[in-house]
C-alpha cells in the first residue's frame, strides 16, 4: 500500500502539516474559519516533534500488525483488508483508549469535539496525495509505496 | 439425540474464539469451523457490558464482529449450547442438549467465569440461614451480557438509588462507575488495602479513591460482606466483617474472574489456575489448543506462566493458535499486563510491573510525578535500564510509546532522566530505536 514516510533530516519543524490537517479535518475546511471559530476542537492528527534543529512529523504508520486493532474493544478501529488503510469508526468507538495504551508511535489523541472517540490518521482517503504531504515545503514526509502492507 | 462433525472446533464465541476462526480460515478455505457459545447473542464485547450498563452504549452496537463475519468465513455457530463434557481421547464434545461434536482440532477458549465468595445469607422473617445466594433479587455477578441485560432491568424496576459493589478491582471499580453514572449511591467493599490493588499502585490508587469520594461514593477497605440480609426474596442490607451493617438493595459482587475449565473432567489436559499451553498455544493434548482468558501463559516480564485476562492478549493468542491448528507453526512470543480505564473522566492507563518499589527489587528505578490535587500521577518503573511498567493517571497522552519500550525490550539508560516527563516523546528516544520507528526498517527514501 502507499504510506507516508518520514525524512527526518529534510523537517525544518513548521507544522505547517499540522495545520494543513486540521484544515482538512474541520467542518469548513477553510482555514481562516477553522482556525477563528472552531478551534481548539479540530485535532491535528500528524505530530511535530522537536528538540533543538532536530524535528520530523509523525503520524500514524498503517501497520501491517496493527496493535491498535488488536486491541480495540469495540471494533471500531479496523484495517481495512483491500487498502490497508487503519481507520476509526467514530460511530462504533467508545473512547476507551486501549489503543492509545498500544500504539507505540503515540499518534493516536483523545478527541472529545464530538462525544469522546479515538482521533487518528486516516491517510487522507479522498485525496491522491495527503494533506500533509502535499504541503510539506521540504518534502520531509513522501508518499508512495515500497510493497509494505 | 443428533450427532455432528466438524474439522475445527471452537469453544467460546469472543475475542479469542473468533479470532481463531478468522486465522484457521485464512489457511483453509474449506474445512468446517463450528463455535459454540454457552451464550445466546451472535457475538458481543465482554469490556463493553458496563458501558451499555450505564447506557453508554446501545444494544445494537455492543457487537465487535459484525453478522457477516460468520458468513464471510464460513462459519457455524451453535448458540445458547454449553459444552458439558470433553472426551479427548475420543475427539468428541457433549453439548448441554445431549448433541455430541466430534472435532479433528478443538480451541478452547471459553473464558473467565466470575468468583462467588461464600456469604451467609440471613433471611430476616423466618430465621433461616443458608449460603446460596443466587437466586436472591439483586445480588447479581456482572460478566455477561445477560448479567448486566438482568441488572439494568432490575435496577430500573426496583427504582434502585444505592448499591453495594463487593471488590475493587477493575470490574468493581467499572461497575462502580455506570452505578454512580446512573445517578446511584455506591459504596465498594475492598479486601485489601486499596482499590485496583493488582493493576495500581498506592498513588494512583489513592486519586481515584478520593475521586469516588469526592462523587459521594463510599469505600470500605480492609474487609469484605459476611452476610447478605434478605427479607422477602430481596436483599436489603449486608453486614461486614468489620460488623458495620450497611442498607442496600443491591449487590454487585466483582471479587474477580476464574478460568472456565469446569468441562474438562479429565487428567489429560493439564491444568494449573487455567489451561496450560506451550509456546504455541497447544495443551497437554494433540491437537487441543487454548487461548483468551481461560489460559495460563507466557508473562514476558515476570518469566512466570500466567493468566492474564486482557483483550488483545486474547486476541493475539487466538489468531496465533489458529494459525498453528490451521497448518502453520507461529510461537507466541509472551505477553504482558495491561489495561485502559476511564473512571469519574479520569483516564487511566497501566502497563506492566508497577509495585516492584515496595519490594525494594535490586536494579529498579522509578520516574515520577505525583500531583494529587490535579489528579495527576505518572509513574516510570525501569529495571536493569529497561522499562517494565508504566502508571498514567490523568494524562494518558501517548502511553503506548512506553509500552513499545517495554516489548522491544529498549535500553533507555541513555533518557531516563526525562522519561516521565509529561512532554516524552519518540524524539527523545535512544537513536536506534527512533530510527526505526521514524524511518523505518530497511526503506531507502
Amino acid at each position: 500500500m502507499k504510506k507516508i514516510y518520514i525524512k527526518e533530516e529534510f523537517c525544518i519543524g513548521c507544522r505547517l502539516c499540522e495545520i494543513y490537517c486540521q484544515v482538512k479535518h474541520s467542518k469548513s475546511k477553510k482555514i481562516i474559519k477553522a482556525f477563528k471559530k472552531e478551534q481548539p476542537d479540530i485535532i491535528s492528527r500528524v505530530l511535530v516533534e522537536e528538540i533543538g534543529y532536530n524535528s520530523f512529523a509523525i503520524q500514524c504508520r498503517h501497520c501491517a500488525d496493527a496493535p491498535c486493532v488488536e486491541a480495540c474493544i469495540s471494533g471500531a478501529m479496523l484495517k481495512n483488508d483491500k487498502t490497508g488503510v487503519v481507520t476509526c469508526s467514530e460511530d462504533k468507538c467508545v473512547g476507551c483508549w486501549s489503543c492509545i495504551m498500544v500504539c507505540p508511535y503515540g499518534v493516536i489523541k483523545r478527541d472529545y469535539s464530538a462525544g469522546k472517540v479515538a482521533s487518528k490518521c486516516d491517510l487522507c482517503v479522498d485525496e491522491d496525495i495527503p494533506v500533509c504531504v502535499r504541503n510539506c515545503p521540504n518534502e520531509a514526509l513522501k508518499f508512495f509505496d515500497t510493497g509494505e502492507k | 439425540m443428533k450427532n455432528k462433525t466438524t474439522d475445527y472446533l471452537i469453544i467460546g464465541n469472543s475475542a479469542a474464539g473468533l479470532s481463531a476462526a478468522a486465522s484457521i480460515r485464512k489457511n483453509d478455505k474449506d474445512g468446517t469451523i463450528s463455535i459454540v457459545s454457552s451464550e445466546e447473542y451472535t457475538n458481543y464485547s465482554k469490556p463493553l457490558i458496563t458501558y451499555y450498563l450505564a447506557g453508554k452504549v446501545e444494544l445494537e452496537k455492543i457487537y465487535f464482529k459484525n453478522e457477516s463475519f460468520y458468513k464471510d468465513n464460513n462459519l457455524r455457530l451453535i448458540l445458547s449450547s454449553k459444552v458439558v463434557f470433553l472426551d479427548e481421547k475420543k475427539m468428541v464434545a457433549e453439548l448441554s442438549d445431549g448433541c455430541q461434536i466430534s472435532f479433528k482440532k478443538l480451541l478452547i477458549s471459553s473464558g473467565g467465569k466470575p468468583m462467588t465468595p461464600k456469604i451467609r445469607v440471613v433471611e430476616d422473617q423466618n430465621k433461616k440461614e443458608y449460603v446460596n445466594y443466587s437466586g436472591i433479587g439483586g445480588v447479581f455477578t456482572l460478566t455477561t451480557l445477560e448479567d448486566a441485560i438482568k441488572l439494568k432491568k432490575y435496577i430500573n424496576k426496583n427504582n434502585i438509588k444505592s448499591a453495594i459493589i463487593l471488590g475493587g478491582g477493575l470490574i468493581g471499580l467499572k461497575s462502580a462507575e455506570a452505578m454512580l453514572e446512573l445517578g446511584s449511591q455506591i459504596t465498594i467493599i475492598e479486601l485489601s488495602d486499596r482499590i485496583l490493588a493488582a493493576s495500581f499502585d498506592k498513588n494512583a490508587s489513592e486519586i481515584i479513591e478520593n475521586k469516588i469520594k469526592e462523587n459521594g461514593g463510599n469505600i470500605f477497605t480492609n474487609t469484605t460482606v459476611d452476610e447478605i440480609i434478605v427479607t422477602k426474596g430481596k436483599i436489603t442490607g449486608v453486614t461486614l466483617k468489620n460488623g458495620k451493617k450497611l442498607d442496600t438493595g443491591l449487590l454487585v459482587i466483582a471479587v474477580g474472574v476464574k478460568p472456565n475449565v469446569e468441562f474438562i473432567q479429565n487428567q489429560s489436559i493439564k491444568l494449573s489456575n487455567g489451561i496450560v499451553v506451550d509456546d504455541f498455544l497447544k495443551t497437554s493434548v494433540n491437537n487441543i489448543y487454548a487461548a483468551g482468558d481461560v489460559v495460563v501463559s507466557h508473562d514476558r516480564l515476570s518469566n512466570e506462566q500466567k493468566n492474564i485476562a486482557i483483550w488483545p492478549l486474547a486476541i493475539r493468542q487466538g489468531s496465533i493458535a489458529g494459525m498453528n491448528m490451521s497448518g502453520e507453526k507461529v510461537r507466541y512470543q509472551g505477553g504482558f499486563f495491561m489495561n485502559s480505564v476511564e473512571i469519574l473522566g479520569i483516564p487511566s492507563i497501566s502497563v506492566g510491573l508497577n509495585n516492584l518499589d515496595d519490594k525494594a527489587i535490586e536494579g529498579v528505578k522509578i520516574f515520577s510525578q505525583f500531583n494529587p490535587e490535579k489528579y495527576i500521577y505518572r509513574k516510570v518503573t525501569i529495571k536493569n535500564d529497561k522499562v517494565v511498567g508504566i502508571i498514567l493517571v490523568g494524562g494518558i497522552e501517548r502511553a503506548g510509546i512506553y509500552s513499545g519500550l517495554i516489548s522491544n525490550e529498549i535500553d533507555i539508560s541513555g533518557v531516563s532522566a526525562n522519561i516521565a516527563r509529561e512532554d516524552f516523546g519518540i524524539i527523545q528516544l535512544p537513536a536506534d530505536y527512533r530510527k526505526h520507528l521514524v524511518v523505518g526498517e530497511g526503506i531507502e527514501v
